[in-house]
């Protein structure tokens, strides 16, 4: 029952962070794929790098038991494919699974709208998974890491990723700068 | 500096450090301090010889528990003088006192050598294992050998051992080793001989 609680908490925070930075919004959100605006990229890079370093330390100090954590399982194909989908739904709507829901939360018709098609495609493929369970379960590699993939010591990697968010960020404010 | 500056040089920060902690699990105590086993290993404080524990055998060495990691089967069939059977599959229950000496053995070495591990990664400080297992003790115990030519200085040494050798009921013997039989088959040997 207090994981549940804790969840709607965390929810909701979420949500209030997504409109906060702006991502209620379908323009905003599409605004990336014309590089006009890439705030989706710099928000979800720098929640990427603040739980990252925030898993690391907190860990490291002995807080948090990383043990504990549930790293969802890698399967190269199905991924791919939901990937591809997934995008495709992302440009057409405009919205992502959390934005849509806070869309649709602060009134946004298209947001309710994206909120609906995604619980009928669960449903779908709830009813169809027998047809494709082979393919679903195909490619599998387990809870796979950044640093098992590349050998890399943990702390290396966790470098290099702020590394990358950082160049990011620059390069997105340039690119931004210059429309 | 705007905030944001601030912001990306305390994430770069941190994430350099991090490159430099490497791993995000710290060390607790009871947990194995890798670099010190090692050292351990290396510099061979590890193990005992056969010779070394049928001496604190002998003397009644304070806190000495022999400890037979095989299972209880093996156990049963024969085991080392005042060793208590813990097979490895329940070592991590074993109430052992930290000030006592434990001494693992197994048939051949790599057994008692893996609960070596498992009891120091357990916070007991004073553990080792019989480098050469069971053989070994059936050897240089129980059956030690010293050829004929061999220097003064080697008979000398050699005396130490008859004394053990013959406190446990082994044969020491002058002369050639006998060519290598089975460990099982010695220790078949031996209860024929009733001890």
């Amino acid at each position: 029952m207090s994981g549940l609680v804790l969840a709607t908490m965390i929810g909701v925070a979420f949500g209030w962070t997504l409109e906060r930075a702006g991502l209620g919004s379908a323009r905003k959100l599409v605004g990336q794929f014309y590089l006009r605006d890439l705030t989706v990229f710099k928000v979800m890079f720098s929640a990427i790098v603040t739980a990252m370093l925030g898993a690391f330390w907190l860990s490291r100090l002995g807080i948090i038991d990383l043990g504990q954590i549930y790293l969802p399982e890698t399967f190269i194909g199905p991924q791919l494919a939901g990937g591809l989908v997934f995008g495709i739904g992302f440009v057409v709507a405009g919205l992502c699974p959390g934005t849509s829901c806070v869309a649709a939360a602060t009134g946004r018709v298209d947001g309710v709208a994206t909120v609906f098609g995604m619980f009928m495609g669960v449903l779908a493929t709830g009813l169809f998974l027998p047809r494709f369970a082979a393919f679903y379960a195909s490619t599998p590699r387990g809870a796979f890491t950044l640093p098992e993939a590349f050998h890399l010591p943990y702390g290396t990697v966790v470098l290099l990723i702020a590394l990358v968010a950082l160049g990011g960020f620059t390069l997105a404010e340039r690119i931004e700068g210059r429309r | 500096m705007t905030r944001l500056q601030v912001l990306g040089a305390g994430a770069f920060g941190l994430a350099a450090l991090a490159a430099f902690v490497g791993t995000p699990v710290p060390a607790r105590p009871g947990e194995i301090d890798v670099n010190q086993l090692a050292g351990m290993i290396a510099r061979e404080e590890d193990h005992v010889t056969a010779i070394d524990l049928a001496g604190w055998i002998k003397d009644r060495k304070p806190g000495l528990r022999v400890i037979d990691v095989r299972p209880v089967e093996a156990f049963d069939d024969f085991h080392l003088p005042t060793a208590e059977s813990v097979p490895l599959p329940s070592i991590s229950h074993a109430a052992f006192k930290t000030t006592d000496t434990l001494v693992l053995y197994s048939d051949g070495g790599a057994h008692a050598a893996q609960g070596w591990v498992l009891l120091r990664s357990l916070g007991y400080r004073h553990v080792y294992f019989l480098r050469g297992g069971l053989g070994e003790w059936l050897d240089d115990v129980m059956n030690p050998v010293i050829p004929a030519t061999a220097a003064p200085d080697a008979k000398e040494v050699f005396k130490r051992t008859v004394e053990l050798s013959l406190y446990f009921g082994g044969r020491p013997t002058v002369g050639d080793r006998p060519a290598a039989t089975p460990t099982s088959q010695r220790i078949e040997a031996m209860k024929r001989r009733g001890c």
